[in-house]
């Protein structure tokens, strides 16, 4: 019996996620809900309706009684309290805007279907991103086997339990972590989580010997200073050589996708606010970095 | 850019050279037909009197010249004598010749004095011959090599009036005498071109330019007389040239001028072609930023990486440029067409992407177009009504049978429509093309080559209705043929699940399901079957491609619902692409599919074309990443590939016509989306991006 998960998109050619050319898939459900986050429907692990509001032509059609199964289990789940109405029909809409984020999958159909272009990916491979992917651990540990040989990296918060991390640090070739705060009120309350468990595994990373990618996204105001910069850059100082910083500029489009779930984007940060981030903490401890747009 | 060419690229942008323009000339068709004189003396005698008119006008500080002050050409035949033609042959587009490559290395090394002398020799054996038609060949063609020589000799005046004896220097050498300098090469290049178009050939392509002009560079290199930086600079202020009179160039679309430059690719004996020359001219455009001359790259197996991290590097500029064709397919498809083999390791791509041989092919490639949807539906009208009432369900393969019956039927259908064809003669080019001296006849009447090639227009709205019928009608019966049939008769109106499932969640070519791309390749074998074998008048085979020009929106405008989920009227996706509303996985898997079919035996040309969001270049590490993936499509046996790094004019239109661009997709952070579905307020933050990204 091959381990069920759920996923909510599979995206090609993910030139940012890891060496060479690469697919990558985003795991359902996270266990931080970070204010800026750009993927919201990875945050919850129950299926979610999307409906796209632009291109709709308030036709109508998607709120007809429609006797579909799987419309109807998604707008009891969902439809009435995200101000969704009754919940829509995913299979009426003459522009293709009402979607499904979630779908149930087993390692083995989700590893067969990525493996369709294994030959395509030249000096790449697959990395798993979401959500987060450490919250779904026997399917992820099944579903990395299932894609050997092939080069597999996993993006990850780094909020797991510590041998749920460790495994995965023994079984992918590449972690690539987004650190967001290196004091925990300040993590917090930016993500609704403490950052405790993070800095455990971050040090069992750092201590590890492997290489890795750690990626922070800055966010005006809140972790681009140079307090938690320098302070990021002490905690990876025993890594130099080994990892590979990238700061993310913040996205003013980080919000897009929160009105196709029936939410509000309410970040308690001005997005407005130039982010400038100084790479000087890194380079001065011999740590690769950069600034990325 | 330095400043001399800085100041000429300003002035042309700023159109300021076009004040030189003046009035257009007398008519001159009415004279003609009063004195019924024939096509080629009424040919000699307008180039020559165009030529005539024209004012030498040397703008400051070029070294290069030549510009074109008459801007419209008098019609050659009075309206009456035009339809009269008209009605006894078939008229391609405008009815002159065009959309050829011609030689112009050999004139530019002889030179046009000894080419003048070549065609008074052969002008005297058909004196001797009493060859009529050939005699007034030969006299046309020497009138206007005199016109063109006095007009030479105008601007070499014109540059000792203003003191530029360096400019009167090359310009007493060239075109008349043959060319010793890589600057001489160039400015009979420019005079032999701008005299294509005073003649009234259009889409007169540039070919192999890195090839046939590299010679002079290397020798001019290897004096010391110029050096790389001095060679950048005269190929700028050359492909400036380009962009001086092209807005008088007849086409489709503003831009549609058919100044195809080829770089790089397998030469003629079986070496590589690639060389610094080849690296200028990618790094020239990429500085100019211009839309001509518009740049090709060659590739193959044998190409080394760094070739295509240059052409991504263009790419990024967001130009639409270079267009890449694979030499591994192209060549043996072109060799199994019947096409020698060195001439075809010779071809270049014509206006667009059609693949031609310099100097030897009068192939017209775009002489005609198949509708692929047209033959579907007309076989799903007839064949699955007819299964209906007799309430017999043939399987899919029968009904899959019969269209692949009919798009041979088609075939032969179109190529028995085109008969008599006839052009308009065109001496000045025929002096440019292989053996039409000798033969003292007009390229108008054919050369080497004189293959027509069809175009062949949606194919993925025609495959993605037949995996729709496959899927819903047979395999899964969950839809009666004449349920179908009744909804695209009513443009699915009242039937908007059917049509949903139809447009998004039926299966489609481009995400890489082997089914449905199976779908496509056989499409395209019958494609290819139903033009072997047939022959033109002229001796020439038939060539199939994968090419739409602007039939994507000609044959889609008149055609009904589709069972893909198209409305009536709707686009087809252009060239060789994905339909326009599929929702795909990915470029991985729209290259997986696009590489299934057997692409050598559609070689008339036609681009995958694929859009990406600029961003995705920002970095050596992702332009890298871009490079593999056209490598990968050349290794999975693409023929043609055209990448796009998205403009703001580009969105800015998508704001506007969101329909037409639905499968446009940009990347934003860390996930991608279709540009037209996000709320506005966050298309204009990528707009405005843009102006930073551009």
């Amino acid at each position: 019996m091959s381990a069920s998960g759920r996923i909510f998109d599979l995206r090609e050619m993910t030139v940012h996620d890891g060496p060479g050319i690469r697919c990558t898939v985003f795991f359902k459900g996270c266990p931080l809900s970070c204010a800026w986050c750009h993927n919201p429907e990875g945050i919850s692990f129950e299926p979610e309706l999307m409906v796209r509001a632009k291109g709709c032509r308030n036709c109508g059609r998607c709120r007809e009684p429609c006797g579909h199964p799987d419309c109807a289990e998604l707008g009891r789940s969902l439809g009435r309290d995200r101000g969704l109405g009754e919940g829509r029909c995913l299979h009426h809409c003459p522009q293709g805007l009402v979607s499904r984020a979630g779908e149930d999958v087993t390692a083995e159909a989700l590893a067969a279907r990525m493996l369709e272009l294994g030959d395509m990916l030249e000096g790449g491979g697959y990395t798993i991103s979401g959500g987060e992917p450490l919250a779904q651990g026997e399917f992820l540990f099944e579903f990395v086997e299932r894609l050997r040989p092939s080069h597999v990296a996993v993006e990850t918060s780094g909020f797991a339990a510590p041998e749920i991390f460790r495994e995965a640090m023994r079984r992918v070739d590449l972690v690539i972590l987004d650190l967001k705060h290196m004091d925990s009120a300040a993590h917090l309350a930016g993500t609704g989580r403490p950052n405790e468990t993070i800095l455990r595994n971050l040090d069992e990373l750092v201590a590890s010997g492997a290489e890795f990618w750690v990626r922070v996204p800055l966010i005006p105001g809140y972790n681009d200073g140079a307090v938690n910069l320098a302070a990021t850059a002490r905690r990876l100082e025993p890594a130099a050589g080994r990892v590979r910083v990238e700061l993310l500029s913040y996205n003013r489009l980080a919000g897009a996708k929160y009105g196709m779930l029936g939410r509000e984007y309410r970040p308690f940060f001005d997005e407005a606010a130039p982010a400038e981030a100084d790479l000087s903490p890194f380079r001065e401890r011999g740590i690769a970095a950069e600034l990325k747009r | 850019m330095t400043e001399r060419v800085r100041r000429l690229y300003d002035l042309i942008v700023a159109k300021e050279h076009r004040r030189y323009r003046h009035d257009a000339l007398a008519p001159m068709a009415e004279d003609f037909a009063r004195l019924k004189a024939p096509p080629l003396l009424r040919m000699a005698r307008r180039t020559a009197a165009v030529l005539q008119a024209e004012t030498a006008v040397i703008l400051p500080g070029e070294r290069i010249s030549f510009l074109r002050t008459v801007p419209k050409l008098p019609e050659l035949f009075a309206p009456g004598e035009w339809e009269e033609i008209r009605r006894g042959h078939f008229i391609h587009e405008l009815g002159y010749v065009c959309n050829i490559s011609p030689d112009y290395a050999s004139t530019i090394a002889l030179g046009l004095g000894a080419r003048r002398a070549e065609v008074e020799a052969r002008l005297r054996r058909a004196e001797a011959a009493a060859d009529a038609e050939g005699r007034l060949f030969l006299e046309s063609a020497i009138a206007e090599i005199d016109a063109l020589l006095d007009l030479v000799d105008r601007y070499r005046d014109e540059a000792l009036r203003q003191g530029r004896t360096d400019l009167a220097e090359t310009l007493e050498r060239v075109p008349r005498l043959g060319a010793r300098t890589f600057l001489e090469a160039l400015q009979a290049f420019r005079i032999l071109h701008f005299a294509l178009w005073c003649e009234g050939e259009y889409h007169n392509t540039v070919g192999r330019f890195d090839q046939y002009m590299w010679p002079y560079l290397e020798a001019d290199l290897a004096s010391g007389r110029l050096d790389e930086a001095g060679a950048l600079e005269l190929v700028e202020e050359f492909f400036l040239s380009f962009n001086r009179d092209s807005d008088l160039y007849p086409g489709v679309q503003q831009g549609d001028n058919g100044q195809s430059l080829v770089l790089g690719g397998m030469r003629a004996d079986g070496s590589e072609g690639f060389n610094l020359l080849s690296r200028l001219c990618l790094a020239a455009s990429k500085e100019l930023k211009l839309i001509d001359p518009k740049i090709n790259l060659r590739v193959g197996s044998a190409t080394p990486t760094e070739v295509y991290r240059l052409g991504t590097e263009l790419t990024a500029e967001g130009l639409g440029f270079p267009q890449y064709s694979n030499d591994d397919v192209v060549i043996p498809g072109l060799v199994d067409l019947g096409y020698a083999t060195r001439d075809a390791r010779d071809y270049v791509v014509a206006a667009c992407w059609e693949f031609i041989i310099p100097g030897k092919g009068m192939d017209i490639p775009n002489i005609a177009a198949l509708s692929f949807p047209e033959v579907l539906l007309r076989c799903a009208r007839r064949d699955l009504r007819v299964a209906r009432d007799l309430q017999v369900a043939p399987t899919f393969e029968a009904f899959f049978a019969s269209v692949k019956e009919e798009l041979k039927v088609e075939c032969s259908a179109i190529a028995g429509g085109i008969r008599n064809l006839w052009m308009i003669p065109a001496p000045f080019m025929s002096l440019l093309m292989d053996g039409r001296v000798e033969a003292a006849r007009d390229i108008s009447l054919g050369a080497t080559y004189n293959n027509f090639g069809f175009h062949g227009t949606g194919l993925s709205t025609c495959v993605d209705s037949l995996a729709a019928i496959r899927k819903y009608v047979f395999d899964e019966k969950s839809l009666g043929a004449a349920e179908l049939l009744e909804a695209l008769d009513r443009d699915f109106e009242g039937r908007d699940e059917l049509l949903a499932r139809l447009r998004y969640e039926a299966p489609k070519l481009g995400n890489g399901e082997s089914e449905v791309d199976d779908l496509a390749r056989q499409v395209l074998d019958a494609f290819a079957e139903g033009v072997a074998g047939l022959r033109n008048e002229r001796g020439g085979v038939i060539r199939a491609g994968t090419g739409s020009a602007m039939f994507y929106l000609w044959h889609a405008r008149g055609l009904g619902a589709t069972p893909d989920g198209r409305r009536s009227g709707e686009w087809f996706g252009a060239n060789y692409s994905p339909s326009i509303f599929a929702r795909l996985k990915g470029p991985l898997s729209i290259i997986k599919s696009f590489t299934a079919p057997d692409l050598g035996r559609v070689i008339n040309g036609g681009p995958l074309t694929m859009e990406f969001h600029s961003s995705l270049f920002d970095g050596e590490e992702s332009q890298n990443k871009v490079a593999e993936l056209v490598k990968l499509f050349v290794r999975r046996g693409g023929h043609q590939l055209q990448l796009n790094a998205v403009n703001r004019e580009q969105l800015l239109d998508a704001q506007r016509n969101p329909e037409a661009h639905r499968s446009l997709i940009v990347r934003v952070w860390g996930w991608s989306a279709y540009f037209v579905e996000l709320d506005r307020e966050y298309q204009d933050h990528i707009i405005a991006r843009q102006e930073y990204l551009v």
